[in-house]
């Protein structure tokens, strides 16, 4: 059986209307991460200063990375929180601030256009997240960011 | 890397320019030790409470009674380990390795008030002009106490037999007995010379572990404690705090004899060994006794070494072809003296043979301390039981890291691998001689040191050793001749950039190579392992062996030591945090397959493991944890089978043993056990736990 103009037609639409959903199901495909906030490194004498805990869970799209996360317990008021760039439990620079609440427990939030690299770092283990507060300036609440099991 | 006797070099002592060295820290200590008009010692000791109560009393307790996380720093504990010490090394042991976080705004002043406080507290009576950095006089000639304890006959109370009986129709424990364990028996401290914490029992197995029942529990003395119980024949023999052991019946719980060797203080021993009619039992203080093991009545003493040097044990003896062979801790101090692994007749204590743990400068291995004089090298403790190949002859021993802790610290560069630290040490029984070593971690530089057991597995015509340190890396080696045959990482660990495959060299990160003092280096495992002193199992007719793991990181920062004889330590600020990926859990049981070296299986959770592993014919394998669940898993696969929870945080080394052919599960809950205690303590400090409760639980299926 020989196909006509208009089965040509409807075949050529269906196929290209797939292809677009296709395509765009690709782009909107996500990655999720996930980061463990957890105390800094800490001592007996410092254990009771250095408190809290928290999950930021971090949605990848293209080179858009959306954070959204709480924090609970710490020992004074959140200051600031950033994006670092270092491996699993090696500290490195600050790569985007982030927004947090400046309170004790609160959210953390960001909505951040990372580079390429970024993105490489962070498919890599390779970015964590740290709240610092008014007590530990250097940080309170630290955790590196894997792919979301 | 391997390396052979043959192939390394002599090195001659280079005096001049370590003489240079102490000098200038000489000087340094003079300076510091300036006098202050007015300051009398008890000012000092009054400002010294202070400072003691601001940075100390978290871990040794406000009245330095001691903690979970630090050792008692009062009484009699303190004399033994100070008494014939000075207050100048007492300082530089303080100032190099406490607080053990670090901090900066602790001045030498403060450090000498510390010392101050802490001999007032401990009695020093007769001192009134102020401590400098270099006061010099005994402690102990200083505490009134003490010298008139001296003047007393009476040794301290109690001592010796306090509970007497007898063992009835005890047989004798040959050679034969320790080769091939009765099934029913586990009398040694891994029940065999392989150390495969193996039962061979099977009457609790996979298919009725559900119906596990507690049988009787005995409550041991209180302190620090990893014991590990030996049964024989019916009799439980037992290690507990203080240096007691006392004996019960196995299927009763009944208490027949008990014997305080002493000291009686709250410190913690692993294991004891039976051989012939005597229990060989090491001493923390460094003396080793054998007490007839069908009354406890002492039978002879030896002493192993000097514990007023800091010379120490926390493992017990094994016994080998009629040799009590046994380690020693407490090596970090700079003396003359060095840590060795010793062998001593069964029958007498007399010493047959010593093997030295570190390479002395004109000795075989001595040029890879770089020019350090002898009496500044120091490390290598064997502070873990080894093992045995009768076929052989010879005894396999695990060494810890150089001392102290970085490079930087002991003055050495990361090329100073510092012979035979770190390394797995197969040593002839008959003569004591070195047969061959491997280093698994030359030039240690985090306190991540590979001492613990080694467990020997036979594959077909191979045969293999198999240890797991705190780097938390599975070597396996050729126990023949020491060959690396493969590696696993068994936790996340970033320490190392490379692991050769074919040598098994490791290549430290390139800042942890060049660790400068009080430079911060970030680094997983943490020292309390990877692993630790709790002994993996092997479960021969499955191939694996399953370890407890422990996932944490340090910060890690060296503090600078004076080459000073009598001096040394630790020397190093640490802190500790959750390990990366982790989700918080510190405790891992993994399996790995001995031929493949993969991970079979792994389990996960928030508490960390604080006992061996131990694995039965029935398919399974026990283990505890610190929030006093001890749970048993099918070995095939990691599923839980049973758990139940004990009266505080379950710790030592579980067991199974048979009377009258009925099968029993044994394991103890205990506190204290070093930096796998401490370090979660600061990690997960919502565990929490009875402070007391140490006991041996006994558990069986209903009849």
């Amino acid at each position: 059986m020989k196909l006509g103009h208009t089965s040509l037609s409807i075949f050529t639409a269906l196929l290209f209307t797939l292809v677009t959903l296709l395509s765009a199901s690709a782009q909107a495909q996500t990655e999720t991460y996930r980061a463990r906030l957890s105390p800094m490194p800490t001592t007996p004498q410092t254990v009771t200063t250095i408190t809290g805990e928290g999950e930021v869970i971090l949605t990848l799209q293209g080179n858009s990375l959306s954070v959204k996360g709480n924090f609970k317990g710490m020992n004074s008021v959140a200051t600031m929180a950033h994006l670092h760039n270092g491996p699993p439990a090696q500290p490195g620079p600050v790569v985007h601030p982030l927004e947090v609440t400046l309170l004790p427990a609160g959210e953390i939030t960001a909505e951040l256009e990372l580079s390429d690299a970024q993105v490489t770092a962070l498919r890599k283990n390779e970015l964590y997240i740290q709240i610092h507060s008014q007590t530990n300036p250097a940080g309170e609440l630290r955790g590196w960011i894997f792919a979301r099991k | 890397m391997k390396f052979t006797l043959s192939n390394i070099s002599k090195a001659l002592l280079v005096t001049g320019l370590l003489a240079s060295l102490v000098a200038c820290s000489d000087e340094g200590e003079d300076q510091a030790s300036a006098t202050i008009a007015g300051v009398t010692f008890a000012s000092q000791a009054e400002a010294g409470a202070s400072t003691f109560a601001t940075n100390c009393a978290a871990c040794h307790g406000a009245n330095l009674e001691g903690t979970t996380l630090g050792p008692i720093l009062s009484g009699q504990a303190f004399v033994q380990r100070w008494g014939e010490r000075t207050p100048a090394i007492l300082l530089g042991n303080i100032q190099a390795n406490m607080p053990p976080g670090g901090n900066d705004s602790i001045s030498t002043d403060d450090y000498i008030n510390l010392v101050a406080h802490i001999l007032s507290s401990n009695g020093v009576d007769t001192v009134v002009n102020e401590l400098t950095a270099s006061t010099d006089f005994t402690i102990a000639d200083n505490i009134s106490q003490v010298v008139a304890r001296r003047q007393r006959a009476a040794p301290p109370s109690p001592q010796g037999i306090t509970i007497a009986g007898t063992v009835e129709n005890f047989v004798p424990v040959t050679d034969a007995m320790l080769e091939n364990p009765d099934p029913a028996d586990w009398p040694m401290h891994r029940r065999s010379y392989n150390a495969h914490s193996y039962s061979p029992l099977d009457e609790i197995n996979t298919e009725n572990v559900g119906n596990l029942t507690l049988e009787w529990v005995w409550n041991m003395h209180e302190g620090d404690s990893e014991p590990a119980p030996l049964v024989y024949n019916g009799i439980m023999y037992l290690i507990n705090p203080g240096n007691v052991i006392q004996a019960l019946d196995a299927k009763t719980g009944d208490l027949i004899w008990e014997n305080w060797t002493g000291p009686a203080n709250r410190q913690d021993m692993r294991n004891i060994a039976i051989y012939n009619d005597k229990i060989i039992q090491a001493t923390t203080d460094a003396r080793l006794v054998a007490l007839d093991a069908r009354t406890g009545e002492q039978v002879w003493e030896t002493v192993v070494a000097d514990s007023s040097k800091g010379f120490s044990n926390s493992s017990g003896p094994i016994v080998a072809d009629g040799k009590v062979i046994l380690g020693l801790a407490g090596c970090a101090n700079y003396i003359p003296e060095d840590c060795y692994i010793s062998a001593h007749d069964a029958n007498t204590g007399e010493l047959e043979w010593r093997f030295n743990t570190i390479a002395k400068a004109n000795e075989p291995g001595g040029d890879t301390w770089g020019e350090l004089a002898d009496v500044f090298r120091a490390g290598g403790e064997t502070w873990i039981t080894g093992s045995y190949d009768p076929e052989l002859k010879l005894t396999y021993w695990g060494t810890a890291q150089q001392k102290p802790w970085v490079p930087v610290s002991r003055h050495l560069t990361i090329d100073d691998v510092g012979l035979f630290t770190n390394s797995t040490v197969a040593i002839n029984v008959d003569t004591g001689k070195l047969d061959w070593f491997f280093q698994h971690v030359p030039a240690e530089a985090l306190d991540l040191d590979e001492v613990f057991e080694r467990v020997l597995v036979n594959r077909g015509d191979e045969k293999l050793v198999f240890s797991l340190g705190k780097y938390g890396i599975l070597w396996k080696n050729d126990r023949v001749s020491g060959e690396f045959k493969g590696f696993k990482e068994t936790v996340f660990q970033n320490a190392f950039t490379n692991i050769d495959p074919v040598t098994g060299a490791v290549t430290y990160r390139e800042d942890i190579q060049n660790a400068k003092l009080n430079e911060w280096t970030s680094a997983c495992p943490s020292s309390t392992g990877g692993k630790d002193w709790h002994s993996m199992t092997y479960h021969e007719p499955s191939g694996t062996i399953i370890a407890p793991l422990s996932q944490t990181c340090l910060e890690n920062a060296a503090r600078e030591v004076a080459l000073v004889q009598g001096g040394g330590g630790l020397a190093a600020s640490r802190k500790f945090f959750e390990m990366p990926g982790t989700d918080g859990n510190l405790g891992k049981i993994g399996a790995y397959n001995v031929d493949t070296m993969e991970e079979v299986w792994s389990y996960q959770q928030r508490a960390s493991f604080h006992t061996g592993t131990m694995s039965t014919g029935g398919d399974l394998v026990f283990v505890g944890d610190l929030d006093r669940r001890f749970k048993a898993f099918d070995v095939k696969n990691g599923e839980i089978l049973w758990e139940t929870r004990l009266g505080t945080s379950v710790q030592g080394h579980p067991i199974s043993f048979a009377v009258d052919g009925k099968q029993y599960i044994a394991v103890t809950a205990a506190l204290g056990g070093t930096s796998p205690r401490s370090v979660p303590a600061v990690i997960a400090t919502e565990i929490v736990y009875p402070q007391s409760g140490n006991a041996v639980y006994v558990f069986s299926l209903p009849d």
